[in-house]
């Protein structure tokens, strides 16, 4: 089966990258999934969760505050200002991730109802984890 | 015996500027390394910034996106009055680091008024502010205590009023001058063309027709809202790549001091040494003749 590449990079350096199944993103007109070979595109993100479908099937959460996406037919390189993942191997780090996600939220100024949103469902990421 | 005294005391107090020396390359290490991380896990996030921006660019520049006007991506003929930000540090021995960004940004502007280009000059950082103001060069705009902390709202706080200035067409150009981080012994000029976004590398010939396509209804909003962006991201950018720099530039020129008043100290024990030696075989002489003129 084909495959993606995904590169997400923050001002902080890389979060991920990886090759994966597929990727939901948080775009501006609303969410969309991309598979290989989607058609390219160049668009921004807004407040929300990128949802990644990694090889083994597991899925990996990172929620971000704005950013902008260029995707092509083999690969999606996010950029994003702020960002958190949803992981950790020990229940502490799971949770210290959801409190830096929190932290996340709070900051972003314009809250809108996308937020509300995205904080339910990194809740229920974590959850998965635990 | 004077002349002992002079010397002793000259050693000491080129002793003294040496420890002062070695301590202020020691604090520069320990700052250089934090701040090289902070600009090294930058770079990956700057440079694909440029990247797509400036690949956006190039296809407006070509025209694969339809229709879009915008003041960003277009170059403009006959710029009349252009934004140069320039970053120095806001303390000196750092060997030539300010005066290379200062050197720089002279030369930029002879470069404008010989084109008949007015320039608005922001500075940021003291250094900078203080020659030109000395040299009565007239700035638009100044920030301190920026540079030796980079702080992202501020930053964005003080290149807001250039994008805007640059949509509303009050200016028809930006550039920021900064010295950068290349490695640990050597410092990079920067002279960057923010706005508008530099086309010139970009070949029409080489883009894929089908590489991209912007959502359609939004485009205006949509570049608006990322020029703001990666303005605001290579300003901030320019400051903390400054600030390594500043460190490894600042590390170097102590370095180089402690070495000069090491060579110093040598070179004064040496002289105080003939110096000792010829005070003893003076007195021996007068001993001696005294001894003699006895007998």
């Amino acid at each position: 089966m084909d495959k993606l590449k995904l590169e997400i990079l923050t001002p902080n350096g890389e979060i991920f990258n990886d090759v994966v199944v597929s990727v939901t993103l948080p775009g501006e007109e609303g969410e969309f999934g991309v598979l290989p070979h989607h058609a390219s595109l160049t668009t921004l993100l807004e407040a929300g969760v990128i949802d990644i479908e990694k090889d083994d099937k597991t899925v990996e959460s990172i929620l971000i505050n704005w950013g902008v996406v260029q995707v092509d037919e083999t690969k999606v390189i996010v950029l994003v200002e702020g960002a958190v993942a949803i992981r950790g191997d020990s229940e502490s780090a799971v949770a210290n991730a959801l409190e830096d996600a929190k932290q996340l939220i709070n900051d972003i100024a314009d809250s809108n109802p996308a937020i509300a949103s995205a904080t339910a469902r990194i809740e229920s990421a974590a959850r998965r984890l635990l | 015996m004077a002349n002992l005294k002079d010397i002793q005391r000259q050693i000491k107090s080129v002793t003294n500027t040496q420890k002062t020396t070695r301590a202020m390359k020691l604090v520069s290490t320990a700052k250089l390394r934090r701040a090289e991380e902070l600009a090294k896990r930058s770079r990956l996030y700057a440079a694909k910034m440029n990247q797509v921006i400036a690949e956006i660019a190039g296809r407006i520049k070509c025209n694969r996106i339809g229709g879009i006007e915008n003041r960003c991506f277009t170059e403009i003929e006959n710029p009349k009055i252009v934004d140069i930000v320039f970053v120095t540090a806001d303390k000196g021995l750092c060997g030539g680091f300010n005066i290379q960004t200062i050197k720089a940004v002279k030369k930029l502007i002879a470069e404008y008024k010989e084109k008949n280009v007015k320039v608005r000059l922001r500075g940021i950082g003291k250094k900078g502010i203080e020659f030109f103001k000395y040299n009565e060069v007239e700035l638009f705009d100044e920030v301190a205590n920026l540079s030796s902390k980079p702080d992202k709202v501020r930053s964005d706080e003080f290149i807001m009023s250039s994008i805007e200035d640059y949509k509303d067409g009050k200016i028809d150009g930006l550039r920021i001058v900064y010295n950068g981080y290349k490695n640990m012994i050597t410092q990079e000029l920067h002279i960057s063309n923010i706005l508008p976004v530099d086309t010139t590398d970009f070949e029409c010939d080489e883009i894929r027709d089908s590489m991209l396509e912007v959502e359609a209804q939004d485009e205006e909003h949509m570049l608006d809202s990322l020029v703001n962006r990666y303005v605001k991201y290579a300003m901030y950018y320019a400051l903390i790549d400054s600030v390594a720099a500043e460190h490894s530039s600042r590390m170097q020129a102590m370095d180089t001091a402690t070495n000069n008043a090491k060579d110093m100290v040598k070179s004064l024990n040496v002289k105080y040494n003939k110096a000792r030696q010829a005070a003893i075989t003076t007195e021996l002489i007068e001993i001696i003749s005294g001894v003699e003129s006895m007998k």
